[in-house]
C-alpha cells in the first residue's frame, strides 16, 4: 500500500524508464554530512563483525556499544534499552530504531532476529532535532542487504546449547534482495513447577528489499520485513530473605507476535537539491499470557493482546552539492498510530483469598462479621484504544568554515495521544453472618483521557579538524521521550473500586478507604534531556579512536514503579530530575591478521530531585543503569594451507547497577567471556562459538509484584557450532 | 334577627372548621434528617455528629423504618456502618408522628443483624424534627436531628 502510494506520487514526478541499477550506499542516517563529520560519538559494526560475534538481536549490542545496556530477559516484547542513565522497562524507548531509513515506532517490535542486516550504526546522545521523539539516548540505524551490493547467495546453519538452531539464507535476484531466517530453542531456564524449560522460542523472519533507478536522478527503495514468533519466557524467580529461588510458576507464560513493516523511500536528485520521501505502514499483532504472581499458587494472570497499526511519512530536502560550505537539511515528519489493547487480568482463587478477601477482612472487625466471595475466578477486563500522533518540522544547517564545522538545528514536534478505556469486573459476595445468599456485584470504569503538547528540540554543534585524521567536537542538544498512558495499572484501579464499591454496597465504610491511582493520574508526562558533550575522533587505516565526556540533565525522568502494598500493577511515573555524567571510549586496531576493539563507558546517573511521597531519593543512583560497560575483543587469523584459522575472544562486562530507587538492592560488576574458533575456506567456514564461557551467574532484571521481589538471571554458558557459506 | 342568624352561622362554621383541623392526622412522608447520634458506652456518652437518618413510612401508613447512615457504636470502631431499624409501629396525630417498637432485629451489612437487636424504640417526628431513642444491643442510643432540605 505504501509502495502504491509513493509510486503514484513518483509517477507524477517523472516518466519511469529502466536504467541500470546503480549501487547506492543505503544509510538511515539523515545527517547532511559524512559520518566522520558528525559531532557526536558514533559506533558502527559491519557485517563480518556482526557474524563473528554472533550478533543477531539488539541485545547483543550491549556493552559492545559503550553505555548501551539491553538486558536479555522476559520475551521479545520486553526490549528494555538503557543508555546514558536513561531508560525504563515499559512504554517508550530512549533510543530510536531505524531500519533502512524507516523508523520502527513500536518498542514491542524492537527485538527481532536480524536477517540480512549488513551494518548497525549508533549515534550517541540526543538526536531529537533530526530524528524526533524517543531518540533522547541516541539512534540505532540498521542497514540491510541491498540488491545493488552484488553479493552472492549466502547460507548459515547453527546448532547449540538448549537445542538452539538457527538457519538462514540471503540472495539477490535482479532488483530484489531476500533474506530469511529461523530460530528455535528449547529454552535456557527451567520452570521447576512444570518440570520443563519456560523460555522456548520459535521464530521466522523475512526481509525483502527492492530497488529501482527509473532514471539516473531517481532511486526507489521498497523494504518489507516480517517476523513471526511463538515464545515462552518470563523466567523470573522469587527472591526472599537474601535467597534466590528457581523459576516456579503454575500458569501459562507465553508470547506470540506478528510484526510487519513495509516502507518505501523515493530519492530524487536535481542539480541543486535532492529529496527523500519515505513512508511506512507498520503492523503489530501480539498475544501475551503471563502468570503475574510467578509462584506455584493460582493468584492472578494477565493476557495482553494488541493489534497496532501505524503509518509514517517523512520528507527530507537537502542540497545536492556536498562540497558547498552550507549544507542545509529541512524536513517534515508525521505519524499516526492506533493500538487496540485488551489486557484482562484474571484473579484466581488464591488471589481472591490473599489479595481481596484478606485485604478487605483485615479492615472489618471480626465481631461484626467477614466477607466471602464464592467465585473461583474473578475477571477484570480492561480494553483500551490508544491513539498517538506526531507532526514535526525540522531544519538543520551545517556550515563549513575551513577546518571548522558548525551545525545548528531546530525541530518542532507536536505530539498527542488519546486513551479510551473500558474496564469491567464482576463477582458474587456474601457477608457472614448477615447475608444468607451470594449477591452479584459489578464495577465498570469507562472514559477517555487526552493529552497533547508542543516540543522544541534545538541542537548546536561545533567540530574542528585538527588534522585529516583527527577531529574535536562539542555539542549541546535536547531530546525527549513521549509521554503516555499507564494501562498496566487499571487492574489495580478496578480492584480498588471493587473493594470500595463492595463495602458501600454492604453499608460499611472504612476510615481509610482502599486507595489507588485514578485514570486521570495514569497519564505520564514526556521526559526531556539536555546533553552537553565534548569529544575526540581519530581515524586512520588501522586505528580508530573515539572518546567523549558528557553531562546530561534530565527532567521528568520516566521510571517504572510498583505502587506500594499488595498492588498487582506497575506504572510509569515522572521522577523529578536526574543527571548523568559520563565518558565513553571506543578504540579499534586492525591489521591484516589481527583486529581488536575496546568499548568502555562510565556513567554516573543519579536523581537530583525525586520524592515519591514516601521517600526522598535525591543523590541515589538511577536504577537499572550500569555504572560501567566494557567490551574488550580481539581476533587473530592464522593462514593455513588452503584455508585459515581464526580465533576471537571477547570480554563483556557491566555494572555495578542498582535495582531500586532506594539503592538497597544492587548487582556488582559481572564479567562474561565469549570466544570463537573458525576454520575459514574461500567460500565457507565452520565455527564454534561460545558465550558466557565462564558460566557467570548474574541477574538481568528485577521487579516487584504483590509485595514480593523477583529476579531474572542472565543466560548461562552457550556453545554453538555453525557453518556459513558464501557463494 | 338577621344579625343573630348570621352570628349563629359564623359560630357554627368556626366550630366545624376547628373540629376538622384538630382531627386530621399528619401525613407521614419519606424524608432525611441530619443530626447527632449519641451512644452510651461504658457509662459515658459518645456523639456521632452530622449523621444522616432516613425515615421511610410504609405504603399503608401503619409502619415505618429508620436507616441510620455511617454510625459508629464505639469510638474504637474502625468502620462505620449503615443500620436500618424496620417494622416500627407508626401512629400519626395532627401534631406529630409517633414511632415505637418493643423489639426488632435491625438490618445491616446485607441482612439481619441480631447482635445489635433493637429494644425499646421510642421516637417522634414533630414538625421538621426527628428524635428517637433505642437500645442497640447493650448500647442505649438516641438521635435528634432536623429535616434536610430536598
Amino acid at each position: 500500500m505504501t509502495a502504491a502510494l509513493l509510486l503514484s506520487t513518483l509517477t507524477l514526478l517523472l516518466p519511469l524508464k529502466d536504467t541500470l541499477l546503480t549501487e547506492v550506499t543505503v544509510t538511515a542516517l539523515k545527517e547532511p554530512i559524512p559520518a566522520r563529520q558528525i559531532a557526536a560519538p558514533l559506533t558502527r559494526l559491519d557485517s563480518p563483525e556482526l557474524a563473528t560475534q554472533g550478533i543477531y538481536r539488539h541485545n547483543a549490542l550491549s556493552s559492545r556499544i559503550p553505555a548501551l545496556h539491553i538486558p536479555d530477559y522476559g520475551a521479545s516484547l520486553t526490549s528494555t534499552v538503557y543508555f546514558r542513565g536513561l531508560g525504563s522497562r515499559m512504554e517508550n524507548p530512549v533510543i530510536g530504531l531505524y531500519i533502512d531509513g524507516i523508523p520502527v515506532l513500536d518498542k514491542n517490535a524492537y527485538d527481532f532476529d536480524w536477517v540480512g542486516v549488513r551494518s548497525a550504526t549508533m549515534l550517541h546522545g540526543p538526536q531529537g532535532t533530526l530524528y524526533g521523539r524517543n531518540t533522547m539516548g541516541g539512534v540505532l540505524s540498521l542497514s540491510t542487504l541491498s540488491p545493488s551490493s552484488g553479493e552472492g547467495p549466502s547460507l548459515y546453519a547453527e546448532y547449540g546449547t538448549a537445542n538452539t538452531c538457527r538457519l538462514g539464507a540471503s540472495f539477490i535476484t535482479g532488483n530484489h534482495a531476500f533474506s530469511v531466517g529461523m530460530r528455535h530453542t528449547d529454552g535456557y531456564f527451567g520452570n521447576d513447577f512444570k518440570g520443563r524449560p519456560c523460555d522456548s522460542y520459535d521464530g521466522l523472519s523475512l526481509r525483502w528489499k527492492w530497488e529501482k533507478s527509473p532514471g539516473s536522478d531517481t532511486q526507489i527503495t521498497h523494504v518489507m520485513s516480517a517476523s513471526i514468533s511463538r515464545e515462552g519466557g518470563f523466567a523470573y524467580g522469587l527472591y526472599q530473605e537474601g535467597r534466590q529461588y528457581p523459576v516456579a510458576y503454575n500458569d501459562e507464560g507465553s508470547y506470540r507476535r506478528l510484526s510487519v513493516i513495509e516502507g518505501m523511500i523515493v530519492h530524487r536528485r536535481t542539480e541543486s537539491a535532492q529529496a527523500d520521501l519515505s513512508g511506512s505502514l507498520q503492523l503489530l499483532n501480539d498475544d501475551m499470557h503471563m502468570d503475574q504472581d510467578f509462584t506455584p499458587a493460582s493468584v492472578f494472570t494477565l493476557r495482553q493482546q494488541q493489534l497496532s497499526g501505524a503509518a509514517t511519512l517523512e520528507l527530507n530536502l537537502r542540497r545536492t552539492d556536498r562540497q558547498a560550505s552550507w549544507q542545509p537539511l529541512t524536513g517534515f515528519f508525521a505519524f499516526y498510530r492506533l493500538n487496540s489493547l485488551s489486557a484482562p487480568v484474571l484473579f484466581k482463587r488464591d488471589g481472591i483469598e490473599s489479595l481481596i478477601l484478606d485485604n478487605a477482612n483485615s479492615h472489618i472487625p471480626g465481631d461484626i462479621g467477614y466477607l466471602t466471595i464464592s467465585d473461583q475466578e474473578m475477571p477484570v477486563t480492561s480494553d483500551f484504544l490508544l491513539g498517538s500522533w506526531n507532526v514535526a518540522l525540522f531544519h538543520e544547517s551545517v556550515f563549513h568554515f575551513g577546518t571548522w564545522h558548525l551545525t545548528a538545528g531546530l525541530r518542532l514536534d507536536y505530539e498527542g495521544g488519546r486513551m479510551d478505556y473500558d474496564c469491567l469486573s464482576t463477582l458474587h459476595y456474601r457477608f457472614i453472618p448477615t447475608m444468607t445468599a451470594d449477591k452479584p456485584f459489578s464495577v465498570t470504569y469507562r472514559g477517555n483521557t487526552v493529552h497533547s503538547g508542543l516540543v522544541a528540540l534545538p541542537k548546536l554543534t561545533v567540530m574542528y579538524d585538527v588534522s585529516d585524521r583527527t577531529g574535536l567536537y562539542t555539542n549541546i542538544s535536547k531530546g525527549y521521550r513521549a509521554g503516555g498512558f499507564n494501562t498496566q495499572i487499571f487492574s489495580d484501579i478496578l480492584q480498588t473500586m471493587m473493594m470500595n464499591g463492595l463495602m458501600r454496597d454492604l453499608g460499611v465504610y472504612l476510615d481509610r478507604p482502599f486507595s489507588s491511582v485514578t485514570a486521570s493520574s495514569t497519564e505520564y508526562a514526556p521526559e526531556s534531556a539536555w546533553n552537553a558533550e565534548a569529544g575526540l575522533r581519530y581515524r586512520d587505516t588501522h586505528v580508530g579512536l573515539e572518546a567523549s565526556v558528557y553531562y546530561m540533565a534530565v527532567r521528568n525522568q520516566q521510571l517504572t514503579v510498583f505502587p506500594a502494598g499488595q498492588s498487582t500493577g506497575r506504572m510509569m511515573t515522572n521522577a523529578g530530575r536526574s543527571r548523568s555524567l559520563g565518558t565513553e571510549i571506543q578504540m579499534r586496531w586492525r591489521t591484516d591478521s589481527f583486529h581488536s576493539r575496546l568499548s568502555w563507558s562510565y556513567c554516573d546517573a543519579r536523581f537530583v530531585r525525586y520524592n515519591d511521597g514516601n521517600a526522598d531519593y535525591a543523590g541515589k543512583h538511577v536504577p537499572y543503569i550500569p555504572s560501567h560497560t566494557l567490551f574488550l575483543g580481539a581476533g587473530y587469523r592464522l593462514p593455513l594451507e588452503g584455508c585459515s584459522l581464526t580465533a576471537d575472544a571477547g570480554l563483556r562486562a557491566n555494572g555495578p547497577l542498582w535495582w531500586n530507587e532506594s539503592n538497597t538492592l544492587s548487582e556488582p560488576m559481572r564479567l562474561f567471556l565469549d570466544g570463537r574458533l573458525a576454520l575459514v575456506f574461500l567460500r565457507w567456514e565452520m565455527y564454534l562459538r561460545g558465550e558466557n564461557l565462564t558460566d557467570t551467574q548474574a541477574r538481568s532484571f528485577y521487579f516487584r509484584s504483590v509485595g514480593k521481589d523477583f529476579f531474572a538471571s542472565c543466560k548461562p554458558r552457550m556453545m554453538t557450532l555453525g557453518i556459513s557459506v558464501k557463494l | 334577627m338577621k344579625a343573630r342568624i348570621l352570628l349563629i352561622a359564623l359560630a357554627v362554621l368556626a366550630f366545624v372548621s376547628c373540629k376538622e383541623k384538630e382531627l386530621t392526622p399528619l401525613e407521614p412522608e419519606t424524608a432525611n434528617y441530619l443530626g447527632t447520634v449519641t451512644v452510651v458506652y461504658n457509662d459515658s456518652s459518645f456523639d456521632n455528629d452530622s449523621i444522616e437518618v432516613a425515615f421511610n413510612p410504609s405504603e399503608d401508613g401503619l409502619s415505618g423504618s429508620v436507616t441510620i447512615y455511617k454510625i459508629r457504636f464505639v469510638p474504637q470502631m474502625p468502620v462505620t456502618i449503615d443500620v436500618t431499624v424496620p417494622n416500627l409501629a407508626m401512629a400519626a396525630t395532627p401534631e406529630k408522628i409517633v414511632l415505637s417498637c418493643e423489639q426488632v432485629v435491625p438490618l445491616a451489612m446485607g441482612g439481619e443483624f441480631p447482635r445489635y437487636t433493637v429494644t425499646d424504640f421510642r421516637g417522634e417526628i414533630v414538625g421538621k424534627e426527628l428524635s428517637f431513642s433505642l437500645n442497640f444491643g447493650d448500647y442505649p442510643t438516641s438521635f435528634r436531628g432536623s429535616r434536610l432540605i430536598e
